[in-house]
C-alpha cells in the first residue's frame, strides 16, 4: 500500500516510548502526582513516625513487660492490663476525670460561644475585648495555677477576702484541701482559661460565614435568635466539633492544674488519670503498668474523639 | 525549699505518652551525657591525678553548693574538669534511671539519700567500699547518710551534704509570753504548753506552725521526734519489713498534741493548705512562736535584729530530753559503668575536705562530717552548729518504699495525719496508718 511505511518492531517501541514521554496518560499522571504528594508530606510523615507512632508502639511493648524505672525486665503478656481492672486508684482516677470533664466541657463551650458572639463583629473595642478574654490562655495554666494557690489561701488569699466580703464564704475557707471546693476552684479556673480559646475558634468560624446569608434571612423576617439557631449553628458545625473535641481531650489529659493546686489530694480524691499514670511510673517506679494505663487512656480518648466526630460531622463531610 | 525528702515545687507538664516517648528518646539522650577522660585506673591510682572531664549531676534543690563546688574545683584543677548538670525537681531519679537504662551514665551524682537504696539494690551503683574505708575521716561521716548507701556492709555511696531538720523558735515571742528565751522546748509536752502561752498573746500571733499539706515536710520534721525516743515507724530488714504504728505510743502522743494545737487554733489555719512552697514564711514574719522546720530557713535571717529574734534548737523527742534530726540531703554515688569514675572519686574526696565543708552553711546546707563542728565553726555559724550537732544523732527510715509510705499525697502516713490531726480521729488514723504502711511495704520487693 502506498504510504504504508514498514517500521521495524524496535523502532515502533522507541516511538511509543517517545510518545508516552510527550503525552503521559491519566494513569501515569496520577502516579506522578501521588509520588510528588508523598514526597511533599514525607518530612511530616517522618516526624509523626519518629515522635508519635514509634513511641506509641514502644509504649505498647513496654505495657506488655514488668518494666521498672531501673533494673531488668521481661515480657509478662497482658498481666498489666488485667491488673488495671483491680487497680482502685486507677479506676477512681478515671471516674474523677470523667466527672471533671463533664463539669467543665459545657460551661467552656457555652461561655466561649457567648464571648464569640460578643466579639465577632469588627466594631470599635472588639480587639481589646478579644485580647482581654484570650489573655488567660496566653498566660498559661501553670502560671495561673500557681497564682490560684496563692490567692485561695485561707486568711491571706485575695479570692477568699473578696468572697468573704460578699458573704459567700468564710475568710478561713481552705479551698484546696476539700475535694468539692478544690474541684470547684479548679473548674472555675479552667473554664475561665479555656473559654477564651474556644471563643477564638468559634469567632474565626463565625467570621467566615458570608454576611449575605444573614441579610437574606433578615429580608425574610428572621429574628436574631432564629438566624443564630438556623444559620450560625449549622454553619459552625466544624468549628463546634473542633472546640468540643479539643476541650474534651484536654480535660481527659488534665495534669498541671491538679498537680500544682491539690497534688491529687486530699488523699487521691482529685487525682486525674494522667496524675495516676505519673505516680505509677515515677513514684512507684512501675513503668510497665503506667504504660498499660497510658495505652488504655489513648484508646478511650480515641474512641471518644471518634464518637464526637461521627455525631457532629453531619452531611457536609 | 531545700532537699528535704519531700516534694519539690510542682512543675513539669506530663502527658500520657511522655513515658513512652521518654523511653524511646533514651538513645538520643544517651549521646548527650557521655563522659571522657581517664577510666578504669588501678586501685592504687584511683581518685588521684585523674584527667579529662567528670559529668556531675546534682539536684536543682541543691544547686547552691553544687555550683560553688564545681566553680572552686575547676578554678584549682587544670587537668580535670567538672561539668555540672542540674536535674529538675521531681525528675532527678527518672533522669538517672533513663541514663542507666541507656547505658550512658554520668560520672558522679548527688542523689537524694532516700533514693539511694532504690538504685543500689538494682546494682546500678559502683561499690566504693574500699575507697570509703580508706578515708581518714571515715568515722566522722554522717551515719544516717552512710546507712542509706549501705548494703550488707558494702558502700555504694558516700555522704555529700546534709539538709537537716531543726526546731525554730522566736525568742522575742517567748519573752513576751513570759517564757525563757534561752530554754526552747525539750519535748512535746513543753511544745504544747509554750504554744498555748504564745498564742494567748493574740493579735495574729500563733504558738506553733507546720506545713500541713506537705507530706515530705511532715515526715522531715515529725519522724526525728520518734527516732529520738528510739521508735521507728518501719522496722526489720528489707523484704520483711513491718509497720510500727499501732503500738507506737510516742507517735500517738505526737499526733494528739498536733491535734490539740490545731483544734485550739494555736496554729495558722493556712497550715492545712501549706504545701511547702511558702513554708516558714509566717515564722520569718514574726507571727509564729515555734516551727519545726529546715535549717535552710537560716538563709533568710541576715540582720542582727533577726539573729536576736530567731533561734534554732535540736528537734526534741516526744518525751524526755533527747533529740534527733532527719538525715536529709544527698549522697555522692558513682553509677556503675561511669567512664571517669577515678575523676569522680577525686572530686568527691576534694568536696569532703574541711576547706569545702565549712563553706556549706553559706549555701544553706550543713557539712556532712561531724568533725567539722569546732568552736570556731560554732561561732561563725551558730544556726548550723545546732544542726551539725544533731547530725551525730540523726536517722532515717531505711526502706525502698519511702516515697510511697511518706511522700505521696495519698500516702498512708499522710492519711493517718489528716485523720488524727484535722479530723480529731486518732484511733481511725492509727488503724489506717498501720494497715496502709504495712500493705505498702508488702507491695515493695526487696
Amino acid at each position: 500500500m502506498p504510504g504504508d511505511v514498514k517500521v521495524a518492531p524496535a523502532e515502533r517501541m522507541l516511538r511509543r516510548r517517545d510518545h508516552a514521554r510527550r503525552d503521559p496518560g491519566p494513569r501515569a499522571m496520577a502516579r506522578r502526582t501521588n509520588r510528588t504528594g508523598l514526597l511533599l508530606v514525607s518530612p511530616a510523615l517522618a516526624f509523626v513516625c519518629v515522635f508519635a507512632l514509634f513511641p506509641l508502639a514502644f509504649g505498647i511493648y513496654i505495657s506488655l513487660t514488668n518494666w521498672p524505672l531501673i533494673g531488668p525486665y521481661h515480657l509478662i503478656g497482658l498481666a498489666n492490663y488485667t491488673a488495671l481492672v483491680h487497680n482502685s486508684v486507677y479506676l477512681q482516677s478515671i471516674l474523677f476525670t470523667l466527672k471533671y470533664t463533664a463539669i467543665v466541657t459545657v460551661p467552656i463551650f457555652v461561655a466561649g460561644y457567648a464571648l464569640a458572639v460578643f466579639v465577632r463583629a469588627n466594631r470599635r473595642g472588639s480587639t481589646v475585648f478579644r485580647t482581654m478574654i484570650f489573655l488567660p490562655y496566653i498566660v498559661g495554666l501553670v502560671t495561673l495555677s500557681f497564682m490560684a494557690v496563692v490567692e485561695l489561701q485561707p486568711q491571706s488569699g485575695t479570692a477568699n477576702f473578696v468572697l468573704a466580703k460578699l458573704g459567700i464564704v468564710k475568710a478561713t475557707t481552705a479551698w484546696l484541701v476539700h475535694t468539692g471546693l478544690a474541684l470547684t476552684a479548679i473548674s472555675i479556673l479552667v473554664i475561665w482559661l479555656a473559654s477564651g480559646f474556644t471563643m477564638m475558634l468559634l469567632m474565626a468560624g463565625m467570621q467566615a460565614i458570608p454576611a449575605e446569608i444573614y441579610e437574606s434571612a433578615r429580608v425574610d423576617g428572621a429574628s436574631w435568635w432564629s438566624a443564630e439557631w438556623h444559620l450560625t449553628v449549622p454553619l459552625l458545625r466544624r468549628s463546634i466539633a473542633l472546640s468540643l473535641i479539643v476541650s474534651v481531650v484536654y480535660s481527659f489529659l488534665a495534669f498541671n492544674q491538679f498537680f500544682i493546686m491539690t497534688d491529687g489530694g486530699p488523699g487521691t480524691s482529685t487525682e486525674s488519670v494522667v496524675m495516676a499514670i505519673f505516680q505509677t511510673a515515677f513514684a512507684d517506679m512501675n513503668v510497665g503498668l503506667a504504660s498499660a494505663m497510658s495505652v488504655v487512656l489513648v484508646v478511650v480518648v480515641g474512641l471518644i474523639t471518634f464518637a464526637q466526630f461521627r455525631l457532629l460531622q453531619g452531611d457536609e463531610y | 525549699m531545700r532537699g528535704f525528702p519531700g516534694k519539690g515545687a510542682p512543675t513539669s507538664k506530663m502527658r500520657t505518652l511522655t513515658i513512652g516517648m521518654a523511653a524511646a528518646a533514651v538513645a538520643l539522650v544517651s549521646a548527650a551525657c557521655g563522659s571522657s577522660g581517664s577510666s578504669s585506673p588501678s586501685s592504687k591510682t584511683f581518685g588521684d591525678n585523674a584527667t579529662g572531664v567528670v559529668h556531675f549531676w546534682a539536684r536543682q534543690a541543691t544547686d547552691g553548693p553544687a555550683k560553688a563546688l564545681v566553680a572552686a574545683f575547676n578554678a584549682t584543677h587544670k587537668n580535670l574538669k567538672i561539668v555540672l548538670h542540674l536535674t529538675p525537681p521531681n525528675d532527678d531519679t527518672s533522669q538517672l534511671a533513663t541514663a542507666i537504662r541507656a547505658g550512658s551514665v554520668p560520672d558522679v551524682v548527688g542523689l537524694n539519700d532516700i533514693d539511694v537504696p532504690t538504685f543500689s539494690h538494682e546494682n546500678a551503683l559502683m561499690n566504693i567500699t574500699k575507697y570509703v574505708n580508706a578515708l581518714p575521716y571515715r568515722a566522722a561521716l554522717s551515719p544516717g547518710h552512710l546507712k542509706l548507701a549501705t548494703i550488707n556492709g558494702q558502700y555504694y555511696g558516700v555522704p555529700y551534704l546534709a539538709d537537716l531538720s531543726v526546731l525554730w523558735y522566736n525568742k522575742t515571742l517567748f519573752r513576751k509570753a513570759g517564757l525563757n528565751p534561752d530554754a526552747p522546748p525539750a519535748n512535746y509536752a513543753q511544745i504544747v504548753s509554750d504554744a498555748a502561752k504564745i498564742s494567748a498573746l493574740g493579735h495574729g500571733i500563733y504558738g506553733f506552725s507546720f506545713a500541713g499539706n506537705c507530706q515530705g515536710c511532715l515526715g522531715f520534721t515529725m519522724l526525728p521526734s520518734l527516732w529520738a525516743v528510739n521508735e521507728h515507724l518501719i522496722n526489720g530488714p528489707l523484704g520483711t519489713q513491718t509497720a510500727n504504728v499501732a503500738s507506737d505510743a510516742p507517735l500517738k502522743t505526737m499526733l494528739q498534741d498536733y491535734h490539740i494545737m490545731w483544734a485550739k487554733h494555736e496554729t495558722p489555719v493556712a497550715d492545712q493548705t501549706q504545701n511547702g512552697l511558702t513554708w516558714g514564711k509566717d515564722f520569718e514574719a514574726g507571727k509564729v512562736g515555734i516551727l519545726p522546720g529546715d535549717y535552710g530557713f537560716a538563709a533568710a535571717f541576715t540582720t542582727p535584729a533577726q539573729h536576736a529574734e530567731f533561734a534554732d534548737a535540736p528537734l526534741p523527742g516526744v518525751t524526755g530530753d533527747s533529740y534527733s534530726t532527719f538525715d536529709g540531703g544527698d549522697d555522692f554515688v558513682i553509677p556503675a559503668g561511669a567512664p571517669n569514675a577515678s575523676g569522680a572519686w577525686e572530686f568527691i574526696k576534694w568536696a569532703l575536705e574541711p576547706a569545702q565543708q565549712v563553706k556549706y552553711p553559706s549555701e544553706g546546707m550543713t557539712p556532712i562530717r561531724t568533725d567539722i563542728l569546732t568552736p570556731s565553726f560554732s561561732t561563725t555559724n551558730p544556726y548550723d552548729a545546732v544542726a551539725l550537732k544533731a547530725l551525730a544523732k540523726g536517722s532515717v527510715e531505711y526502706t525502698l518504699a519511702y516515697d510511697a509510705v511518706f511522700n505521696e499525697p495519698g500516702s498512708p502516713w499522710f492519711k493517718m495525719f489528716e485523720d488524727a490531726v484535722y479530723n480529731g480521729n486518732l484511733g481511725a488514723g492509727i488503724a489506717e496508718g498501720q494497715s496502709g504502711i504495712q500493705s505498702t511495704l508488702d507491695s515493695v520487693k526487696g
